[in-house]
């Protein structure tokens, strides 16, 4: 603490054992709250600053947000090999133990009460699925071209069988220049 | 086994990876995705269905979902997904391959974003208050709140449970958005009702 006040630089080695530590650590949820402890509080790699930053980041370019995250944090001390570490940190162990139970799951699925127990576990996850939309709905309630946007981009995909890349490609641009900050910030 | 009746069954042959020229469009598919993988990557749902079921045609409409949910009920970043979508992928040829086919799909899937992720850190200080990024920030939200809301109807289509099984759905739905309690309750209360066939598709 006293040393130095300035985030200290991880090597790549550390670095991979830090996300490993965030990875495990966040077995039961939360990831990013682990991160955070462990990246922040713990190892003072970044500052909560940097780190606020970064989820920013994260959220706003393409990609998982956990992951983007975790290359935020390796790109921030080495650039693209950091980037490449820092994920192989926090995927190695929760996608190979997945692996494993897909193995399974292709050997033993075929097993009539396998599948029963399965599709329960489906009606549930498919109302995991439903829930995302309406969970950032009421950012939207106020702003109707939002709400036309969604709705076409909706329609787009669900009645006219459109395939993602292409709306977005159309919507994305005409939404740009809609959104393009004209004037002094709106609120 | 049940796959191929399946693909039989839609007169759809599935897409063998080692053969070069389709193990290349495998890859393209997935990373140009890649790179539209908004609001956190869940917007990608029904375009992986559209891959893996329609038109590669690996997996079946219920084995899709049901990788669907183990990818959500496991614990790490649910675009894990891809990693079991390139498993089933690789599955009629062996479980080397099949391992094999899900590393390269996860990489796949993962590579662009992560580029994309790096050349934004790096030039971040440009990026942070530039119109850009406004724009597009205010622009993409609702785009994926039209996705998100297409994906799961999607989903809840793709799951082709029974009237109780659509009943489970959309309480789940009300609960994950009322409540704080974890899902994994909610899988595991599904899964046995499930079990006990009062769930069924």
């Amino acid at each position: 603490m006293s040393e130095s006040e300035q985030a200290r630089r991880p090597s790549l080695s550390e670095l991979f054992i830090g996300m490993l530590q965030v990875a495990l650590s966040a077995f039961g949820g939360g990831l990013s709250a682990w991160s955070q402890r462990i990246v922040v509080e713990q190892r003072r790699w970044l500052t909560n600053e940097q780190f606020l930053t970064g989820l920013t980041v994260a959220r706003l370019f393409p990609g998982p947000n956990q992951i983007n995250m975790a290359v935020y944090i390796g790109a921030e001390f080495h650039g693209l090999a950091g980037a490449g570490v820092a994920l192989a940190g926090m995927l190695l162990v929760p996608f190979t133990l997945l692996m494993a139970v897909g193995l399974a799951y292709f050997q033993l699925h075929s097993i009539p009460a396998v599948d029963r127990v399965l599709a329960g576990v489906v009606a549930a996850a498919a109302g995991m699925a439903l829930s995302m939309g309406f969970k950032i709905l009421h950012q939207y309630t106020k702003d109707w071209v939002a709400l036309v946007l969604a709705g076409a981009v909706f329609g787009a995909l669900t009645w006219l069988h459109l395939r993602l890349i292409p709306v977005v490609l159309v919507a994305g641009p005409l939404a740009m220049v809609w959104y393009w900050p004209r004037r002094p910030a709106q609120p | 086994m049940s796959a191929l009746i399946a693909a039989a069954a839609t007169g759809c042959s599935p897409a063998r990876l080692s053969d070069l020229g389709t193990l290349v469009q495998v890859i393209w598919a997935f990373s140009s995705l890649s790179l539209f993988s908004l609001g956190g990557g869940n917007t990608l749902l029904a375009e992986y269905h559209h891959l893996a079921v329609e038109r590669f045609c690996w997996l079946s409409n219920s084995q899709f979902a049901d990788l669907y949910a183990l990818a959500e009920a496991a614990p790490g970043p649910s675009s894990m997904l891809v990693g079991l979508l390139g498993l089933g992928a690789g599955w009629r040829e062996g479980p080397f391959w099949a391992l094999l086919s899900a590393y390269g799909a996860e990489a796949a899937i993962l590579l662009p974003s992560t580029l994309v992720m790096v050349v934004a850190c790096l030039s971040w200080k440009r990026l942070e208050h530039s119109p850009w990024r406004q724009a597009f920030e205010r622009g993409l939200g609702p785009i994926t709140l039209g996705i998100l809301f297409s994906v799961g109807l999607k989903i809840l289509r793709t799951a082709d449970t029974n009237a109780t099984g659509v009943l489970v759905s959309v309480l789940v739905c009300v609960l994950m958005l009322r409540t704080r309690i974890s899902p994994l309750w909610f899988m595991a209360v599904a899964g046995l009702l499930g079990g006990l066939g009062v769930i069924n598709r």
